[in-house]
C-alpha cells in the first residue's frame, strides 16, 4: 500500500474525529464555564456561584414557566392545526393535497425572524392593521387582540412550524392500514370502541414523538422570543441566555448554568421522541404492503373541507407573507386594505439593494451557507458510510454523534462555540469560521439523514463488487458510491444550505463587525429603528430566492428519474435517525 | 494450487452471545476444478466463500490463492479483495445500475493496478467477455434495461473479464425462476469447462450442487460435514445430516447384532433384522441408522423374500407427482416415504411391503 491509500483509509476517522469534536467541546465548554468563576478571563475557579446567580429567586420559576408554557401551548396548537392538516389530506377525499405538501414544504423556506416580524404588523396593539380592521369592523376603542403576549408568541410560533407536524403526521395516518380497523369491526367492535382500542393506539408512538419534537423546537426557538416577548417583557430561556452574554459585564457563568438546564430539558425529551420514533418505526413494519387507503368521503363537504384547510394556511402564511409584501412597496407604514396603491414605490428595495451591509452579509450568508452545505454533505455521507458499512463497534456513537445535536438549541450552540474560541487559542473568533463550525454542529443530524437514507438504498455488494474488481475504496467511493447517491446529496446540500441562510440563534452569538450575516442584519435593522419599509423589503428579498430554492429543490425531487429516493418531508423534518441496518452475512 | 487451512470467523452481534460462523474449515482444490460449497443457511458457507474473497477478515486460519498466501493470521498477512485479483458474482448481481453493460464489464479493467489496459484492448477484451456469456451486441444499453438472468450473465462476464484467477459464486442462481435457473445452470457448466477457471460455488440448493460439481463440500453448522465428488456425496453419505440434506431420505434405528452374509452387517430393527452395508467394523450392540433413498424402495403386495430388507404397512397417503409417484406407508412405530413409477398403482389403505435392497442401505453409528 502506497502513502496515498494509507491516507485515504485515515479520512473517516478524521471525519468521526470532527464530528466528536463538535459535538463533544461545546458541551464540554458549557460545563467547564459553568462551574467556574470566569473561564473566559482565565479565572478557573470551580464555584458554584453561576448557579446560585442563575437559579436562586423567582425569576427562575417565572422562566421556567414561561418556556414551559410557550413550548407546551406551540405543540398544542401546531398539533391540532398539523394534526387537521394531515387528517384531511391522507384520510379524506378532499382535493388539494398536493398543493397543501408542496406549501407545507415551502415553509422551509421562511426564516422566523420575518414571520415574527409579519405578525408584529398584523398584530401589534399600536401599529397592526388587524387590530385596526377589527376596530372598525366592530367599534371598539382599543386593540383587541396583543401580539406582545403569551398567546401572540405561541400564534407567531405556531403559524410557522404547524406544516412540519402535518408533514410528520402524515407518512403514520397514511400507513394506517384500514384493515386493522375493519378487522377490528370484524371482530364485533363499535366504532368507539376501535377508535379507542385499535385507531389511537396505532397512532399514539407518531402523535407523541412529534409533540416531543415541536416542544424542543418551540423551547429552542429564539427569532420569536427576541422579537415579540422581549418587549412584552416574557422572558425565555433562549432570551435570557442570549442576554447574559451580552453588555459591559457579560456572565458566562450565568449563561452556562441556564444553558445546562435548557439543555438537559431538551436532551430528555429527545431521549423520549427518539425512543418513540423506534416504536412508531416497529407499529410501521406490521402494516401490511400494497394496501389500498381507505380514504374517507365526505361528499358534498369535499370542497368546505378543502377550502377550511386553505383558509388555515392563507392566514397562517398567507397573511404575514403578504403584510411583508405590501409593507415593502411603502416608505411609511401602510396597512394592506386601508391604504391606497398611490404611493407604492420600489424605493425600498432600491435603498436595501444598494444598502453596502446588506450586500456584505448577502456574500457572507451565501458563501458560509455553501461552505457548511459542503462540509456537511461530506461529513455526515463518510460518518454514514461507517456506521453503515464498516463493521466497527463504535457504529453507534456515530449515529449518536451525528443525531445529538437535535437536542442543542441554536443560542446553546451559539453560547458554547463563542466560549470555546473565546478560550481556545484558535484564531477564527469574530471570523466567519466560527459561523461555519455553528453551522456544521447544528445541521449535522439533517445532512445525515439524507446520506444514511441514501445508502440504506445501496446494496451492499454493489461496493464489494467493485472492491472484488480491484477498485480501492476511493475509487469505490468516486465511481460508485459518488454517481449513485449524487440526487440525494444534491438534496441534503440544498436543504442545508436553507436552513443555514435562516439561521439566526446562533449567529447572534457569533457575528463580528466584518461578519453580518442575512439574520443578524434584519435583527439588527428592525431593532434599531430602520424603516418599515426598508425591513420589509429586506425580508422579501430573503424569502423570494429561498422559496425559489425550495421549489426547485422539491421540482427536482418529484420531476428528475432516480434510483435512490430521497428520505421522506417526515423523516427530514424529524432528523430520524435510521437504525444502522449493518446486514450480517449469512 | 488452491488451499483454505482450519479458518475460523466469528461474529458477535449486539447483545448476543458469539457466533462461531467458521469453525475450522480446511479444504484444497486443484486448478481448473468446480467446488461447490453446500450447506443450509446459516452454515458458514458464504462467509468461508466472503472469506476467500477478502471481503471478510477471518479470526485465524490460511488462505492460499495461485500459490500465493492472501491471508495468514499467525503471520499477519491479509491482502484486501481488490489485490486478490479474483471475480466474483454476487447474490443479487451487485449490477452498477448507473452504468451502461459496456462500463460494467470494463470496471474491472479500468481500476487494474497490475497492469495498465489500452482502449483497443479494453474493448476487445469486454465483448470477448460479453460474446462468451451471449450479450454481444448489448453494450450500450443501460445495465438496469436487462431483465434478470441477462443481468445474471452480465455479472458473469465482470467476473471474467480480467482473466482472475479463481471465480467465486455465491448463489448466482437463487433470483431466477425455475426454468432459466436449469438453463444458466447447464451454460455455467460449459463455460467454465470452458475456460477451465478454478470456480467455488456456494449454494444451498443440492441440486444445482449435484448437476454443477467436480466436488462437493457439504457445511453443517461452520464445519464440512463431507466432501467429495457429488457421486460419493449422493450415494454414501457419511451422516444422517448429510444423506438428510442431499436429496431425502428414510431412516432406521437399530443396534448392531452381528455379522450378516456378503460382509453386511445384520442389524436388529423393530421390523426384523435388516442387513446393510458399512464402511468400518461395527460392534455387536452399537446402536446404528440405517438411511435409504425413497427412490430405492420397492412396494409390493406380496411379501417379496427374505433377501431383502422388508418392512409392512399400509399406504397413508399418496402424492401424484406426474413423472413419479411419492407414498407414504405407515407402518408400526412410525412412516417411510418411497417413491414410485408411476405405472405402481397402491389405494390408500392398501396393506403393502415396502423391500429394501440391503446394497442400497447406507449405515452409520448413531
Amino acid at each position: 500500500m502506497g502513502g496515498r491509500a494509507r491516507i485515504a483509509n485515515l479520512v473517516p476517522w478524521i471525519c468521526v474525529a470532527v464530528a466528536l469534536w463538535l459535538v463533544i467541546v461545546p458541551v464540554g465548554a458549557l460545563l467547564y464555564a459553568a462551574f467556574t468563576t470566569d473561564a473566559v478571563l482565565g479565572d478557573s475557579t470551580p464555584t458554584l456561584d453561576n448557579f446560585a446567580d442563575a437559579y436562586a429567586g423567582w425569576h427562575i420559576l417565572r422562566l421556567l414557566g414561561n418556556s414551559l408554557v410557550y413550548a407546551v401551548g406551540t405543540a398544542a396548537v401546531t398539533l391540532v392545526m398539523g394534526g387537521v392538516v394531515a387528517w384531511v389530506v391522507e384520510r379524506t377525499d378532499a382535493p388539494g393535497g398536493a398543493l397543501f405538501h408542496v406549501l407545507a414544504l415551502m415553509s422551509f423556506a421562511i426564516p422566523g425572524l420575518l414571520m415574527a416580524m409579519a405578525w408584529i404588523f398584523v398584530f401589534s396593539p399600536n401599529i397592526g392593521w388587524g387590530n385596526a380592521v377589527l376596530k372598525s369592523t366592530f367599534g371598539l376603542a382599543n386593540a383587541p387582540l396583543n401580539i406582545y403576549s403569551m398567546g401572540g408568541m405561541i400564534w407567531a410560533l405556531s403559524s410557522h412550524y404547524f406544516p412540519l407536524v402535518y408533514l410528520a403526521l402524515g407518512p403514520a395516518l397514511r400507513a394506517l392500514d384500514t384493515r386493522m380497523e375493519e378487522a377490528g369491526q370484524v371482530s364485533g367492535g363499535s366504532a368507539w370502541q376501535i377508535l379507542a382500542r385499535i385507531t389511537f393506539p396505532l397512532l399514539r408512538p407518531a402523535l407523541w414523538s412529534t409533540v416531543l419534537l415541536v416542544f424542543v423546537m418551540g423551547i429552542s426557538s429564539y427569532e420569536v422570543p427576541r422579537l415579540i416577548g422581549r418587549p412584552a417583557r416574557i422572558d425565555v430561556f433562549t432570551t435570557k441566555i442570549q442576554e447574559a452574554t451580552q453588555g459591559g459585564a457579560p456572565e458566562f457563568g450565568v449563561a452556562s448554568a441556564l444553558a445546562l438546564a435548557l439543555l438537559a430539558i431538551c436532551l430528555v425529551a429527545v431521549y423520549i421522541y427518539r425512543s418513540g420514533v423506534q416504536n412508531a418505526e416497529s407499529y410501521a413494519t406490521v402494516t401490511g404492503k400494497g394496501y389500498v387507503p381507505n380514504v374517507l368521503a365526505l361528499g358534498r363537504w369535499r370542497w368546505p373541507v378543502a377550502l377550511a384547510v386553505g383558509l388555515m394556511f392563507a392566514v397562517a402564511l398567507g397573511l404575514p407573507l403578504a403584510t411583508l409584501l405590501w409593507q415593502s412597496c411603502f416608505a411609511n407604514l401602510a396597512p394592506p386594505l386601508f391604504s391606497s396603491t398611490s404611493g407604492a414605490t420600489l424605493a425600498n428595495y432600491e435603498y436595501i439593494l444598494t444598502y453596502p451591509i446588506f450586500l456584505g452579509a448577502v456574500r457572507t450568508s451565501v458563501l458560509l451557507a455553501a461552505m457548511a452545505a459542503t462540509a456537511i454533505v461530506g461529513l455526515t455521507l463518510v460518518m454514514a458510510w461507517i456506521a453503515q458499512r464498516s463493521q466497527t463497534s463504535l457504529a453507534w456513537l456515530i449515529d449518536a454523534l451525528a443525531f445529538v445535536p437535535i437536542a442543542i438549541p441554536g443560542v446553546i450552540v451559539g453560547a458554547s462555540i463563542l466560549l470555546t474560541y473565546l478560550v481556545l487559542p484558535v484564531g477564527i473568533y469574530n471570523t466567519i469560521w466560527i459561523l461555519l463550525v455553528a453551522y456544521v454542529t447544528l445541521y449535522l443530524p439533517y445532512g445525515m439523514r439524507f446520506a444514511s437514507s441514501g445508502l440504506t438504498q445501496i446494496h451492499r455488494e454493489l461496493e464489494e463488487a467493485g472492491a472484488v474488481a480491484g477498485a480501492r475504496l476511493a475509487q469505490i467511493f468516486r465511481r460508485i458510491l459518488l454517481p449513485l447517491l449524487a440526487p440525494v446529496l444534491l438534496s441534503a446540500w440544498i436543504y442545508v444550505f436553507v436552513l443555514s441562510v435562516r439561521e439566526l440563534g446562533a449567529s447572534v452569538f457569533l457575528v463580528g463587525p466584518g461578519t453580518h450575516v442575512l439574520g443578524t442584519i434584519s435583527l439588527t435593522m428592525w431593532e434599531e429603528g430602520g424603516s418599515y419599509g426598508a425591513v420589509s423589503a429586506l425580508g422579501i428579498l430573503q424569502i423570494v430566492p429561498l422559496l425559489c430554492i425550495v421549489a426547485a429543490l422539491r421540482w427536482l425531487e418529484t420531476r428528475v428519474h432516480r434510483r435512490i429516493a430521497p428520505p421522506r418531508a417526515a423523516d427530514i423534518v424529524q432528523a430520524a435517525p435510521p437504525a444502522s441496518a449493518r446486514a450480517q452475512a449469512a | 494450487m488452491f488451499a483454505v487451512e482450519n479458518l475460523r470467523k466469528s461474529y458477535r452481534a449486539a447483545g448476543h452471545a458469539e457466533v462461531r460462523a467458521v469453525d475450522g474449515i480446511g479444504f484444497g482444490i486443484a486448478s481448473g476444478r468446480f467446488l461447490t460449497l453446500l450447506g443450509p443457511s446459516g452454515c458458514g458457507k458464504t462467509t468461508t466463500l466472503r472469506c476467500l474473497a477478502g471481503l471478510e477478515r477471518p479470526d485465524a486460519g490460511r488462505i492460499v490463492l495461485d500459490d500465493t498466501v492472501v491471508f495468514d493470521a499467525a503471520a499477519g498477512v491479509f491482502v484486501p479483495a481488490s489485490e486478490r485479483g479474483i471475480g466474483m458474482v454476487f447474490q443479487s448481481y451487485a449490477i452498477w445500475p448507473h452504468m451502461t453493460v459496456f462500463e460494467n464489464v470494463a470496471f474491472p479493467l479500468r481500476v487494474a493496478r497490475r497492469r495498465r489496459y489500452g482502449r483497443a484492448e479494453i474493448d476487445r477484451r469486454v465483448s470477448e467477455a460479453l460474446d462468451l456469456v451471449q450479450l454481444g451486441g448489448y453494450e450500450g444499453r443501460p445495465a438496469t434495461a436487462l431483465s434478470g438472468g441477462q443481468q445474471q450473465r452480465l455479472a458473469l462476464a465482470r467476473g471474467i473479464v480480467h482473466e482472475p484467477k479463481m471465480l467465486l459464486l455465491d448463489e448466482p442462481l437463487s433470483n431466477l425462476d425455475a426454468k432459466l435457473r436449469e438453463q444458466m445452470r447447464i451454460e455455467l457448466k460449459r463455460l467454465q469447462a470452458r475456460l477451465g477457471i478454478t470456480t467455488v460455488y456456494v449454494t444451498h440448493d443440492q441440486s444445482e450442487a449435484l448437476a454443477l460439481s467436480d466436488e462437493i463440500a457439504v457445511f453443517e453448522a461452520g464445519c464440512i460435514a463431507q466432501r467429495g465428488s457429488p457421486q460419493e456425496i449422493y450415494r454414501a453419505p457419511k451422516s444422517r445430516f448429510v444423506a438428510d440434506f442431499i436429496g431425502s431420505a428414510n431412516f432406521i434405528d437399530g443396534a448392531a447384532s452381528g455379522p450378516g452374509r456378503d460382509g453386511l452387517v445384520a442389524i436388529a430393527t423393530p421390523h426384523g433384522s435388516f442387513l446393510c452395508p458399512f464402511a468400518a467394523a461395527v460392534e455387536p450392540g452399537t446402536p446404528v441408522l440405517i438411511a435409504a433413498r425413497p427412490e430405492d424402495l420397492v412396494l409390493t403386495s406380496r411379501h417379496p423374500g427374505a433377501d431383502l430388507n422388508v418392512m409392512t404397512g399400509k399406504i397413508a397417503y399418496r402424492v401424484f407427482l406426474g413423472e413419479l409417484i411419492d407414498y407414504i406407508v405407515e407402518h408400526g412405530t412410525g412412516e417411510i416415504r418411497v417413491r414410485a413409477q408411476p405405472d405402481c398403482e397402491f389405494a390408500v389403505g392398501e396393506a403393502v411391503h415396502v423391500a429394501i435392497p440391503p446394497q442400497k442401505c447406507v449405515g452409520f453409528r448413531r
